[in-house]
């Protein structure tokens, strides 16, 4: 099956026009949408920029990852349960759409390099000094600010491109 | 049923008019950019502001003291909602004469204004004991309540500002 057969398969069935006819779904999971990126950008903020030595420098690492690593795990979550509902009721809009697939990528990327290179930083020996890549670690965190930021201006574009 | 429509305004239709309004209007490419960037700045207010707005309430964030925290995090909390009312003013100027007419708009200026004086009583009041409880949980009940009223306050303007494309006359 194709995913413009599977896009009006879905687009047929009793759930995803419940979601798209019933006035306040769409908008209200939106706004959920966006107090969850709210979270991943402020959890974001805080450990990229101490990564980046800007900000609360006078703070171990790990004690600022440790705080606000399970805000971004939990407010991914809250995204693809969100995004799923929002996909459901509108599937051609996610699954025609490149901007909605380049968004995907992008969300993935951040979510590897979150995994990759944050959890090394919660073990109890970890010294950023003496880290593996250490000379990676800044230009890293700052890459980790911009592709969430591009992955909030694809999330906005995919309106736009239908 | 159509809600009873605001008299037309002169005002907005100058503003409607402006070169600037017509420009992003007819853009194809301009309002999307720049409703961007006013998404991306507020999910950086509301995140910047619900770790201080958490720490208030009580929950612990990456250090003990809440007048560092408020110290680390304000900077960029204020330069999120300066450059959030900045695209935010391009875009009304797009579309004066329709954001004007939309109820959840109104009520969102509305509602950021009553934050802002929120935000203004917390620093005038406990703000000023901050080192009687800075480094102890749980935190006093006029923090609880600032943090409580604060967040909730800015989750609904993400509620309401949803809505403007949702309802008359943007819909």
């Amino acid at each position: 099956m194709s995913v413009a057969k599977f896009a009006n398969h879905l687009y047929g069935t009793p759930l995803s026009t419940a979601i798209r006819e019933t006035s306040w779904i769409i908008p209200g999971v939106q706004s959920i949408h966006i107090i969850a990126i709210a979270g991943v950008v402020g959890a974001a903020i805080v450990m990229d920029l101490r990564l980046a030595g800007v900000l609360a420098t006078d703070e171990a690492p790990r004690a600022v990852v440790k705080r606000h690593l399970p805000w971004m795990w939990s407010s991914l979550a809250l995204l693809l349960a969100s995004g799923f509902v929002l996909g459901l009721g509108e599937p051609y809009r996610v699954l025609m759409n490149p901007v909605f697939w380049a968004k995907m990528a992008l969300v993935l990327t951040g979510f590897v390099l979150t995994l990759l290179f944050r959890y090394p930083i919660l073990h109890p020996d970890y010294r950023i000094e003496h880290a593996r890549a250490a000379a990676l670690v800044k230009p890293l965190a700052w890459a980790s600010l911009a592709i969430w930021v591009a992955v909030v201006f694809c999330g906005r574009w995919i309106a736009y491109y239908q | 049923m159509m809600p009873d429509t605001v008299p037309p305004n002169a005002l907005m239709q100058t503003l409607y008019d402006s070169t600037i309004g017509t420009t992003i209007r007819e853009s194809a490419t301009l309002f999307p950019w720049i409703e961007s960037v006013h998404v991306l700045m507020i999910t950086a207010v509301v995140g910047t502001i619900a770790i201080v707005d958490l720490r208030l309430i009580g929950v612990a964030s990456h250090r003990r003291g809440a007048r560092q925290l408020i110290v680390d995090m304000l900077p960029f909390t204020w330069v999120a909602f300066l450059l959030a009312l900045i695209s935010g003013t391009l875009l009304f100027l797009s579309n004066a004469t329709g954001y004007y007419q939309s109820m959840p708009f109104r009520f969102k200026l509305l509602t950021i204004l009553i934050a802002g004086i929120n935000m203004a009583i917390f620093h005038m009041t406990a703000y000023r004991k901050i080192g009687d409880w800075d480094d102890r949980l749980p935190t006093p009940r006029a923090a609880k309540i600032a943090g409580f009223s604060s967040l909730t306050l800015w989750l609904v303007i993400v509620f309401l500002g949803r809505w403007i494309g949702y309802s008359y006359p943007l819909a």
